[in-house]
Parts: C-alpha cells; sequence; structure tokens
C-alpha cells in the first residue's frame, strides 16, 4: 500500500521550509499584537507537542501536564527575582526541573494505567495549585511579580527554537526505535515486555521530555508576562486546550499537534474576537466533535493526508531481503531451563505446587492439562509475569527467578500468546522489528527483520497494519515476533487453540522448522493433544497445579492417572 | 466535647457526599465511564438552586425535584447522542474515549454555568441555625441536606438491590454479555443508568449549595471529591462507598479544625494520591 514512500518528502520538505521562512520573517510584520500572538501560538505547539510525546506515543492519557508548566513558570520566576541568572539559562534550568520532577514522579504515576493515570494527574496539578495558594516565599495567591522583560523579539525567537526542539524531538519518536517502543506501550504493554521492550524506562523518559517541555514553555511565559501566579500557572483549562489542539490535529503524529494548534489558535483568535467568553466552551465542543467524529480511533487531520501520516519506523528500502542471522554459539551444556519445585499462590488458590521441570537442549516439550491445571501459570512463572511463591527458576545454568520479563525476553527467552497480542495499529514490519531490536540479533535487526518475514511468507504485506491481516496471517505474526528474538527457547501457548485442520498444519510446519532458526529448546501448552503427540519428544501433564506424570508421549497418553484427569473415573 | 461536635459535622457532611460519589458511582458501575461532566452537574444544579431560590422566594428543597427530573432527562439525552456512540469502540479505548468526551463536555458546561449565573462564589442562605441536644450543636442545613442526601442513596441502594429493574442494572454491569444472554436490553439499562447518575448528582448539587458556596469553577473539586470517595470506597462497591464518603465528612471536618481551611481542601487531592499509589488494586472495578 506504501510503495511510494519518497515522493511524500516533498511536499514535507517543502512545506517545512515555508513554516521556517515564515517563522524568521514573524517579527518583520511588528512587534506587537501579531508577535504576541504568534509567541502564544507557538507556546501552544509546544504544549501540544509536549503532552504528545506522553499521551500520544505511550498512551499514558494525562489531564494535568500543567503541572509541569507551572513548575517551570516558578523556578524561571523565582531565579530571576532572586539570583543575577539570566533569563535564558533561568528558562534552561525550569527545564532541567521540569524533567527532574518528570524523573521523580514518573515511576510512581506511570504505575497507574488508563483513566486513573489520568485522574492521579489532575489530582497532581491541583496539589501544586494549592502549595503555592499558600507557599508564601512564591508569593502565595498573589503570586510573583519579575521585573519587565520588553524584549519581545528576542523571547520570540527563543519560542520558536523551543517549538522546533519539540518538533525535533517528536520526529525522532515517530521515526526511530525508541518512538516504536513508546507506541508498542500505547498498543499492549504486557505483550510489549514479552518482547524485551523495558516498558517502565521507556514510558519514563517519555514522560520526562514531555515535562521538559512545558517547564521551558511555562518559563519563557513567566519571563515574557513579568507576572506569574497560581491560577495562570496551574490553570487546568490550558490542559483541556492542549487536549483539544492534538486530538483535532492528530494525536501520534508529527504533524498533528503543530497543524491542529494552529488551526485552533487562529479560529479560537477570531471567535474569541466575536464571542469573548465562549471560548472554552468552543474547545469543548471542538473536543466532543472530534472523538464523535473518529470513534473508531483518534485520527485527527494529520492521518487524512497521506504525505502527513505516520513513515513505517526504519521501513526497508526496496525489497526485502534478509540474511539468515550468523551461527551463534552453541548454548552452553547443561539443562536449557529448570524449574526447581515451583509453588505459585494466588490469594486462596493455589496454582502450581511443586512443580519441577527440565528442558534439554534440542528437546520439545509438551505441557498437557484440562482448564485450570496451571498450564498458563507455567508460562507466566517461567517468562516473569508471575513471580513465585517458592521455588526457582534457572535458565542456561542462571537463576532467573526475579528478572524482569524483558530481560529474559532479551537473553532469549520468548513467548507467544494464547490469543496473538499484536499491536494493532503498527506494521507488520513494525511488530518484528520492535522484538528484533531487543533480541539477540538487534545490531542487526532490520536484516533479522527481513530475514523472518521472508522465511514466514509474510513479506508481500509487511506494510500493513497488523489489524489488516486474515488470522491466519495474524498468527504467523505472532511467531515472526517470537522469531525476531532470535531465541535460544520458545514458549508457545495454545497457538493451535480453535483452528482448523488446515491451520493447525501450516503451524506445526512451522514448530518443525523452529531449530533453522536457532531455537534450542521449545515447550508447548496444548489441548489438541492429537495436533501436539508427534511434534514433542516428552510430555508433562499437569492436573490440579501438581504434575501428574511425565515421559514420552505414548507412555504418557496411556497411563491411568492421567486418563482419569482427562475423562474422569471408570464406571 | 469538641471531638465529638466535630463527629457529628464530619458524618453530616458525609451523608451529603454519599450522594455526590454515588451518583457517579453508579455511572462508572454500570458503563465503566468515569463521567468528567460530573463536578459540573453538581455546580449547575447548584447554581439554579440560588437562581430558583432567590425568584420564587421557595424552599430550596423545592429545587431537588426539579433539578433531578431536567438533569435525568439531559442525561438521557447525552447518554444517547455522545456516549453511546464511544462505547461501540469497546474496552479502555471506549473509557479513554468516553473520558475525553466528558472532558469536553465539562467545559460547556462550565462555560453555561458561567454565562447563565456569573463566576462568582453563592450559596443559599437556608436554616441558619443549630438545633442543640446538650453542648451538641447541630446546624439544621448540614442536618436536613445530609440527612435528604443520605436518604436518596439508600433508595438508590433499595431500588439496585431489591427490585427487577435495579437488579437487571446491576447484572448490566457485571457482566453486559451475561445480562443480553438474559434477556436485559443493555442499551436501554445504560441509558437508565446515566440519567439516573446525573439526576442524582443535580440533586446533590441543589444540597450541596445549602452547605457551601458554589461557583461555576468549583465543578473540577467537585468531580475530584467524588472521585476519591469511590477510590476510597471501592469501584462500583455502593456500601463501600457510603463508608468512605462518610470518613471523608469526619477527615475533613477534623482537618479543618485542627490545621486550617487549606488542609481541609486539600486533604481529598492527597487521599488520592496516596489511595492511588500505595493500593493501586483498589481501582479495579467490581466484578
Amino acid at each position: 500500500m506504501d510503495t511510494k514512500a519518497p515522493a511524500r518528502r516533498l511536499p514535507a520538505l517543502l512545506g517545512g521550509a515555508v513554516i521556517l521562512a515564515l517563522m524568521a520573517a514573524m517579527p518583520l510584520l511588528g512587534t506587537g499584537y501579531i508577535l504576541q500572538l504568534a509567541t502564544d501560538t507557538l507556546t501552544a505547539i509546544v504544549l501540544a507537542y509536549g503532552w504528545n510525546l506522553i499521551s500520544g506515543f505511550t498512551g499514558y492519557l494525562s489531564f494535568g501536564q500543567v503541572s509541569f508548566y507551572g513548575i517551570g513558570a516558578y523556578t524561571t520566576a523565582l531565579l530571576v527575582i532572586h539570583t543575577a541568572v539570566p533569563w535564558y539559562l533561568a528558562v534552561l534550568v525550569s527545564g532541567v526541573v521540569g524533567a527532574l520532577a518528570g524523573l521523580i514522579l514518573g515511576p510512581i504515576m506511570l504505575r497507574l494505567r488508563g483513566i486513573l493515570f489520568a485522574l492521579g494527574m489532575l489530582g497532581l496539578a491541583r496539589i501544586l495549585s494549592v502549595v503555592f495558594n499558600i507557599w508564601g516565599f512564591a508569593g502565595a495567591s498573589l503570586g510573583l511579580s519579575l521585573p519587565s522583560a520588553l524584549m519581545p523579539v528576542p523571547i520570540y525567537y527563543a519560542t520558536c527554537l523551543l517549538a522546533l526542539a519539540a518538533f525535533g524531538i517528536t520526529a525522532f519518536f515517530t521515526h526511530s526505535g525508541f518512538g516504536l517502543d513508546a507506541m508498542s506501550l500505547n498498543e499492549d504493554e504486557e505483550a510489549a515486555a514479552a518482547l524485551g521492550v523495558p516498558a517502565t524506562r521507556v514510558k519514563v523518559i517519555a514522560f520526562m521530555l514531555s515535562a521538559a517541555l512545558p517547564a521551558i514553555a511555562g518559563g519563557l511565559v513567566a519571563w515574557n508576562r513579568s507576572y506569574m501566579d497560581p491560577s495562570s500557572a496551574f490553570n487546568p483549562s490550558l490542559d483541556l486546550q492542549v487536549v483539544v489542539f492534538v486530538l483535532f490535529g492528530g494525536i501520534g503524529t508529527l504533524w498533528g499537534p503543530f497543524l491542529g494548534t494552529l488551526i485552533l489558535m487562529l479560529a479560537g483568535e477570531q471567535f474569541g474576537v466575536s464571542f469573548p467568553n465562549l471560548q472554552l466552551a468552543l474547545y469543548g465542543v471542538v473536543v466532543v466533535a472530534t472523538v464523535l467524529a473518529f470513534p473508531g480511533g483518534l485520527n485527527g487531520i494529520a492521518n487524512r493526508f497521506g504525505w502527513l501520516r505516520r513513515p513505517v519506523v526504519r521501513a526497508p528500502r526496496g525489497e526485502i531481503r534478509g540474511a539468515p542471522p550468523p551461527a551463534g554459539a552453541a548454548p552452553p551444556p547443561g539443562a536449557l531451563l529448570e524449574l526447581r519445585d515451583i509453588t505459585v499462590r494466588f490469594t486462596g488458590l493455589t496454582a502450581l505446587s511443586g512443580v519441577s521441570l527440565t528442558l534439554s537442549p534440542g528437546e520439545t516439550l509438551c505441557v498437557i492439562g484440562a482448564n485450570g491445571a496451571g498450564k498458563t501459570t507455567l508460562f507466566n512463572t517461567i517468562t516473569g509475569f508471575v513471580t513465585p511463591t517458592a521455588g526457582q527458576v534457572v535458565y542456561l545454568g542462571q537463576t532467573i527467578t526475579a528478572l524482569p520479563t524483558f530481560r529474559r525476553a532479551r537473553q532469549g527467552l520468548a513467548r507467544s500468546f494464547q490469543i496473538p497480542r499484536l499491536m494493532p495499529s503498527l506494521t507488520v514490519w513494525e511488530n518484528v522489528l520492535l522484538a528484533s531490536r531487543h533480541g539477540r540479533q538487534a545490531d542487526r535487526a532490520e536484516a533479522h527483520t527481513a530475514w523472518v518475514l521472508e522465511a514466514l511468507g509474510l513479506a508481500p504485506m509487511w506494510s500493513l497494519p497488523a489489524s489488516r491481516l486474515s488470522p491466519g496471517h495474524q498468527r504467523q505474526l505472532e511467531f515472526a515476533r517470537v522469531l525476531g528474538l532470535q531465541p535460544t527457547v520458545v514458549l508457545l501457548d495454545e497457538v493451535m487453540a480453535g483452528m482448523t485442520a488446515e491451520e493447525r498444519e501450516t503451524v506445526r510446519a512451522v514448530v518443525r522448522r523452529l531449530p533453522e532458526f536457532g531455537v534450542a529448546g521449545t515447550i508447548l501448552v496444548e489441548h489438541v493433544i492429537a495436533a501436539v503427540v508427534d511434534l514433542c519428544d516428552r510430555m508433562v501433564v499437569l492436573d490440579f497445579g501438581r504434575i501428574i506424570a511425565e515421559g514420552p508421549p505414548r507412555e504418557v497418553l496411556a497411563n491411568p492417572d492421567v486418563v482419569k484427569a482427562y475423562l474422569g473415573e471408570a464406571l | 466535647m469538641l471531638a465529638l461536635q466535630l463527629l457529628v459535622n464530619g458524618v453530616l457532611l458525609g451523608g451529603l457526599y454519599v450522594l455526590v460519589a454515588q451518583s457517579l458511582n453508579l455511572i462508572f458501575g454500570v458503563m465503566g465511564v468515569v463521567n468528567l461532566a460530573h463536578g459540573a452537574v453538581i455546580a449547575l444544579a447548584g447554581l439554579f438552586t440560588y437562581w430558583f431560590t432567590a425568584q420564587t422566594g421557595a424552599s430550596p428543597l423545592l429545587a431537588v425535584p426539579i433539578a433531578f427530573v431536567a438533569a435525568a432527562l439531559a442525561g438521557a439525552v447525552g447518554q444517547r447522542l455522545l456516549i453511546e456512540p464511544v462505547m461501540r469502540a469497546g474496552g479502555s479505548k471506549s473509557e479513554l474515549l468516553s473520558l475525553i468526551v466528558t472532558f469536553g463536555l465539562s467545559y460547556i458546561l462550565i462555560e453555561l454555568a458561567l454565562q447563565l449565573f456569573g463566576a462568582d462564589f453563592v450559596s443559599v442562605p437556608y436554616l441558619q441555625s443549630s438545633w442543640t441536644l446538650g453542648s451538641l450543636a447541630f446546624g439544621k442545613a448540614l442536618v436536613v441536606a445530609g440527612a435528604f442526601a443520605a436518604g436518596m442513596s439508600a433508595l438508590l441502594y433499595l431500588w439496585l438491590n431489591h427490585t427487577m429493574s435495579g437488579k437487571a442494572l446491576l447484572a448490566a454491569s457485571q457482566s453486559p454479555t451475561g445480562a443480553i444472554c438474559c434477556g436485559i436490553d443493555v442499551a436501554r439499562v445504560r441509558v437508565t443508568a446515566f440519567a439516573i447518575g446525573v439526576g442524582l448528582a443535580a440533586a446533590a448539587g441543589a444540597l450541596v449549595i445549602v452547605i457551601m458556596p458554589v461557583a461555576p469553577q468549583t465543578a473540577a473539586d467537585l468531580n475530584l471529591l467524588a472521585f476519591v470517595i469511590i477510590a476510597l470506597g471501592g469501584l462500583g462497591d455502593y456500601v463501600g462507598v457510603a463508608i468512605a464518603a462518610v470518613l471523608l465528612g469526619i477527615a475533613q471536618s477534623v482537618a479543618g479544625y485542627y490545621l486550617g481551611g487549606n488542609a481541609e481542601y486539600v486533604l481529598p487531592y492527597v487521599l488520592l494520591l496516596a489511595v492511588m499509589v500505595a493500593l493501586p488494586g483498589r481501582f479495579r472495578r467490581v466484578r
């Protein structure tokens, strides 16, 4: 679908050049009202880009980024009043303070998800507003007066530079592997961790950047206005404006925040002249209308035109040609994976009790058991989604019981999910690249991605979003992502559930080919016993969290205990 | 004796808070929608009550049913036009989208309140005296408003748990698919829940104004107040929320007396953050 990738560079470059020229020439049009409007618009653009980083890319919707704007404004105000620091340095210090605030608050706030994060940030802004209302050193509710700046042109250009920096950071997010990590969190944070994405680090960095930008903007505004008080520093309607601008322009895009802000600021200005008191209501209407117009997902104007759309991250040039990975070092001798006496208890329920298991090199192990036998908990324990109550997980001779999921994935311990958990709006290419970037072929991630896509027959559809694939291809893509990590051990969770015999055959073919991809050992969890009997070397039967039988498949299936667990007592 | 007086004031305030929170809880419990326009509805209804009593000289209690009916009708229309389309996106996506929609809506309502009633803080002077019992003083307005609000919350609870239509609503909130299979018209249940939730919010607003001054910009505070109570009590847990409301009323009355008005004001936010950080599990919907 996206075969004309280079062609769209031209309009974007031309547009960029025109915008730059206009920005540079703005002070020639006068230094009064027009320049102030331009400065305000650019400030809003910075706030929009800042909000877009955390809420657009990582999907953590914040209604409290104004907190950092206020922190920055007060930092600059206090520095200018109490020290001899020049304004431009004070403004930069504001940015550092904002980023630090993000670094401290991020790990706390980002533990919350969805609406809770949104409301938590809203609450944070209110608390800060109250604190600054009573803090005498910061002028309490009266606020602070700064020495008059009276330098509209330098402030304008400083805001220009900041806006360009915000654009640059956003361009980094849309074009880089780091940005891909951030976007994957928006789609499915757990699945991202299973592909080796260090979720906490990525979102805290995004949060810091999205705190630093408004903090610098706040500093510039405080200096420009020579005045700052709590109700304007922590004005909640600033967040409304930013949300409106970004939603309207296109959330999570490079040009959306710019276009949305520009159009709505200028329209709002006109509207504000005619109906001075209805501006916020207008923004409210735009928000509601934008969401209702695109209920399936927020596509602003930036997604309406091809050349404004986000390009595929590190897209392949020309035809996809992969090379198989160079033969890696053989895994150390001894067991690949060893579970020692694993017990997992959830409140009131023992999911696994005293499970010990070994996976030897070259082996394919099947784990079967009725519903609720503990199969998925077993996988979750091995991959680090669940920490066992007791026992140890040893991988390649190293104890990994407490290692976070993403580190296990990076070391070659990969899993698939029962229901494919693809990143639906990312392309096929990006889904696999995400894994390759964190796997054991990270230094040749693109070549590895291309090779995996080619080997699994997904190359022709590399530029399609994962959500547009057929269910069969989605399964293949789930495999492709696992192989993107170039794993040593692969855990496949009921990959054949609900498939037709024909589809099962495709999957079985891939499982047989796993050693070609450098996989040294496989564990299959399966319901459909017939589909795996001939694939596995050894079979383990779980029943109510315990291993009740283990051995060659034919033997295990003839075991009376196993028959009893599956079919009940003979009459 | 002072301690007892603070306790009494806190419990009465808590009675009012129960209604403020329970209306939001109903909407969240059934639809998974955090209605950010909740505070705006309360403020708007409070300001309407101020205007109503000033115009007619009638008791503010008379404004309660008017506000309830008007808001419930508006809520039903708003749900159909604005919320239901977003609900179709499904899952966490619809939660976030509905959050954004009600966020926008709240500003429309706040702006409407500003246009209609101005930006000043107003309150309705009503039953300014107190009943005394020994050395305890019971502010009449607080008693009447608290009791009225607590009574309405109790009615809501009885309706949910002891009538077929109420149980249908609970069923739809616990498992929409299961409810559909039982022949419950879930879309209609959602409209009903939203209408009643918004109506109760408006009723709460008509009572709030006799106890504390309200302005359009109070909306955000009322919102978070309601959310804190729900968070403390457990989303969708009606008994837990009632207990949390009373506890918060007591905590605020004690904090206000010993630490001053700022502490009283900021207490809910500090509690909100503390609970979010310390007990994230508290925020899961009761299923």
